[in-house]
């Protein structure tokens, strides 16, 4: 059965589905979370791997092994064209105009809003927050909801352009943390610059070096441990 | 012999000035106890003699050598220990091991990595040396974590003594233990110093009558600035000290 | 001091369960070294695999269970191990103890750098790291088919042990004979070794890093060379075991070193036990053996997995040995 729906409900479908995926997943993880917060690190990282084993075989059994792709939605907007052999997909546009506004929303709602201050005093001082009567189980629900909320909407999009397939997730971690190495721990901005660091590197391999495409990101991980080990933005130790 | 020196030691956190210019020289035979109001920089200060902080400007030195290039490992090599004002022990070791380890550094030690550790007398002599100075000998096998309050500290303050130091530093080594235990402590640490041939006892401290029961010199530190440095007498009888530091003249 | 658990000077709470403590590893080599005789091939080559896991695990094991440093990369080694097997063997260099001593000397190279890099961070910025680098190997492995054989992989001949020759057997019968009796041996003398090891001062000094680094270094212990001596020695475990775990495969392939590999090695160590010595060494078997008999019956074994890792981390954090050293069940 094919839905002809108009293209402008594209975006929105796939931004619905990933925050409807992530309203009913986050609230079940965090609550299997719980049990193991007032323990070592260390258990939290097991059992989110330990979820990604699950996943991986949910997703196997409910879609098969191989990649999924829809590229009809990534050609839909058509292209901005620059030059004579330089075209831009207008999807890429509309992601980066996504990208961009979900962040200044989730800044502002951490910096202005009654709840982001909330959120930002308990990741200081949990106990002084519940001394102060906020129900902490909420904030760790919504905050963690919030979390994969932003993975599942990111993970929507980016599919038109690749594909979905089961190692997305891994690449994606290692990616994510070679932006948290890149930027700096601890930085908002340096999460930013990060990004676009690895993002530009990423394209520039592709084009110039299509075998190192994976390398070249381990190496400037490397390059910026040896060279500036509190990453670009990041406070010092 | 001066052991410690600090120079026109100044420290900001930020825009906020601890310590403002701080000199002080802590020689021989010592037993000085750092005084004053919350937030004067007391602890700012233990820190940074320590190593722990570095100074926004002015130098600290210990036997000779500039504290720039020394962290925590090479000054307990040259023989400064110190405890801290918020227990901290070794949670899952026992009190045992933990002032094995210690024991193990001051032997020098730490390189063996086959011979097994249970056969090492020379090791457990010293462990059984101080936990009995400090009264913990009934206790070696309790872990660290179930230890009460009283004991960790005081296991805290055993495992510096056990690194055979030339100095220790004593972060309010008797807060947060009952007044009757507080004098106890203070005769234990005065007569593990004797014993194992500690050099000086810096020693930061609330409880006036400890201060002027065992220490032979008084530093009273106000705004980071140090406001009197003498014997016990002298600074009794200043007024504007005792006013600011004890409340009353 | 106890002996067989991690956090030693503990009285034995009752001597019922001190004495299952020892009686669980003796009875369990008395089961290996007999196994062949025992089980058939089929499961004789899977306690083979076992043993070489077991080996890796003791040293991923020195990292986490003592030091507090969990790598979510130590198949990295593995493959170094595998891969050094496979590079040597088809050079003609078939003698086992050559190719185990330049696995060995490999890791070392390889573990020296990352290491250095690695040890600076703690918890989980270490683990991601050690992924990291372990991918790195992955894709290099994967990408570079003229040096390394691609996905296809490098084939691995069978190595001859004390310079026996073997040549008139066939495999099986040498991987359920002479190849298995050494491999026991082997994992007896490294274990022996890491025991030593564990209980002597070094042991002690990183159990007090593990705790409190900081206290630690106030009382004279070097905590960056101690973690990088015990990643170093880690890595020559992780690569040994690796040479011992590719023989009956045959082959070196970049899988060795993917993320779900590591995956699995910390889940066997979490199966088996981390707190207690010979947790490593049970948690590899019952897990091989467990992973053989799941597949048989479903192709949806990391579902199965991923349920067990998840009960074990959460009641059951001190694996299967925690069960046996009744002591240390509720602390974590």
């Amino acid at each position: 059965m094919k839905l002809e729906l108009p293209v402008a409900t594209f975006v929105p479908i796939l931004i619905a589905s990933g925050l409807l995926l992530a309203v009913v997943l986050g609230p079940i993880i965090e609550r299997l979370l719980r049990f193991i917060y007032h323990r070592d690190e260390h258990f939290q990282l097991l059992l989110t791997f330990a979820l990604v084993l699950v996943f991986e075989d949910l997703i196997r059994i409910f879609w098969g092994a191989s990649p999924l792709q829809t590229n009809n939605i990534y050609f839909a907007f058509g292209e901005l064209r620059l030059a004579h052999n330089l075209a831009i997909p207008n999807y890429n546009l509309i992601v980066i105009g996504i990208a961009l506004a979900i962040s200044l929303g989730v800044g502002w709602f951490l910096q202005a809003t009654r709840f982001g201050k909330i959120v930002r005093a308990t990741a200081e001082n949990a106990a002084m927050c519940e001394a102060l009567c906020i129900d902490l189980s909420k904030v760790y629900v919504a905050v963690f909801t919030l979390g994969v909320a932003l993975g599942t909407v990111g993970g929507a999009l980016v599919v038109p352009a690749t594909a979905a397939s089961l190692d997305m997730g891994v690449e994606l971690i290692v990616d994510a943390f070679a932006v948290v190495i890149i930027g700096g721990l601890g930085s908002m901005p340096g999460a930013l610059v990060g990004a676009l660091v690895v993002g530009l590197i990423r394209a520039a391999a592709i084009w110039l070096y299509p075998e190192f495409e994976m390398l070249a990101i381990y190496v400037i991980v490397i390059a910026v441990l040896i060279l500036r080990p509190r990453g670009l933005l990041g406070k010092s130790a | 012999m001066t052991i410690l020196r600090a120079i026109e030691v100044r420290k900001f956190f930020g825009a906020f000035c601890a310590l403002d210019g701080v000199s002080l020289v802590i020689g021989e035979g010592e037993h000085v106890s750092i005084i004053g109001p919350n937030g004067a920089g007391k602890t700012t200060l233990v820190n940074v003699l320590t190593g722990l902080l570095r100074p926004s400007a002015g130098t600290v030195s210990f036997k000779g050598h500039d504290m720039d290039r020394l962290d925590p490992l090479r000054l307990s090599r040259l023989g400064m220990a110190r405890s801290f004002q918020l227990v901290n022990i070794f949670p899952q070791l026992s009190v045992r091991e933990t002032i094995a380890v210690a024991a193990i550094s001051s032997l020098g030690m730490g390189g063996r990595a086959f011979a097994p550790l249970r056969n090492n007398r020379s090791v457990w002599e010293i462990v059984e040396r101080v936990a009995g100075l400090f009264g913990l000998a009934g206790k070696l096998n309790q872990p660290a974590r179930s230890l009460s309050q009283g004991d960790k500290k005081l296991l805290d303050v055993a495992s510096a003594f056990a690194l055979n130091p030339e100095i220790i530093l004593l972060d309010e080594p008797t807060s947060g233990v009952s007044t009757a235990e507080k004098t106890t402590i203070m005769q234990v640490l005065v007569r593990a110093a004797k014993e194992t041939g500690i050099k000086a006892i810096i020693q930061v401290e609330h409880d006036m009558d400890i201060v002027f029961g065992y220490s032979s010199r008084i530093i009273a530190v106000h705004n980071g600035k140090i406001l009197a440095d003498g014997t016990p007498e002298m600074i009794r009888a200043r007024k504007d000290v005792m006013a600011t530091v004890v409340g009353r003249p | 001091m106890s002996v067989a658990s991690l956090n030693a000077s503990l009285p034995a709470t009752s001597r019922h369960g001190a004495r299952l403590v020892y009686v669980v590893p003796l009875v369990g080599a008395l089961i290996i070294a007999a196994f062949p005789y025992m089980a058939g091939p089929h499961y004789a080559i899977l306690m083979f695999s076992a043993m070489g896991f077991a080996i890796a695990l003791m040293g991923l094991n020195l990292l986490f269970g003592f030091t507090g440093l969990l790598s979510f990369g130590h198949a990295m080694f593995l493959a170094v191990g595998a891969y050094t097997a496979a590079y040597l063997t088809s050079a003609k260099m078939m003698t086992l103890e050559v190719i185990l001593l330049t696995a060995a000397v490999a890791a070392v190279v390889v573990a020296v750098p990352i290491g250095l890099l690695c040890i600076r961070y703690v918890k989980i910025y270490f683990s991601m790291l050690t992924l990291a680098f372990s991918m790195l190997l992955y894709s290099f492995l994967f990408k570079f088919y003229p040096i390394t054989g691609g996905d296809e992989g490098l084939r691995i001949r069978l190595p001859a042990p004390l310079l026996i020759d073997l040549s008139k057997l066939d495999t099986v019968t040498i991987l359920t004979g002479p190849m298995y009796f050494y491999v026991f041996g082997m994992l007896v003398v490294l274990t022996f070794l890491m025991w030593r090891l564990t209980h002597s001062a070094f042991g002690l000094g990183l159990r007090a890093i593990r705790e409190n680094e900081q206290k630690a270094q106030y009382l004279g212990v070097n905590v960056q060379r101690y973690r990088l001596l015990a990643f170093i020695i880690a890595g020559a475990y992780g690569a040994l075991g690796g040479v011992i775990v590719a023989i009956p495969v045959g082959l070196a392939e970049p899988s060795l070193a993917y993320w779900v590999q590591s995956g699995n090695l910390v889940f066997m160590l979490l199966l088996g036990g981390y707190t207690n010595f010979f947790g490593p060494v049970l948690g590899a078997i019952v897990f091989i053996f467990f992973q053989d008999q799941l597949m048989s019956y479903t192709e949806y074994w990391r579902l199965t997995f991923g349920v067990l890792l998840a009960v074990v981390v959460i009641f059951f954090p001190n694996g299967l040995m925690g069960v046996v050293d009744l002591r240390r069940v509720w602390s974590t």
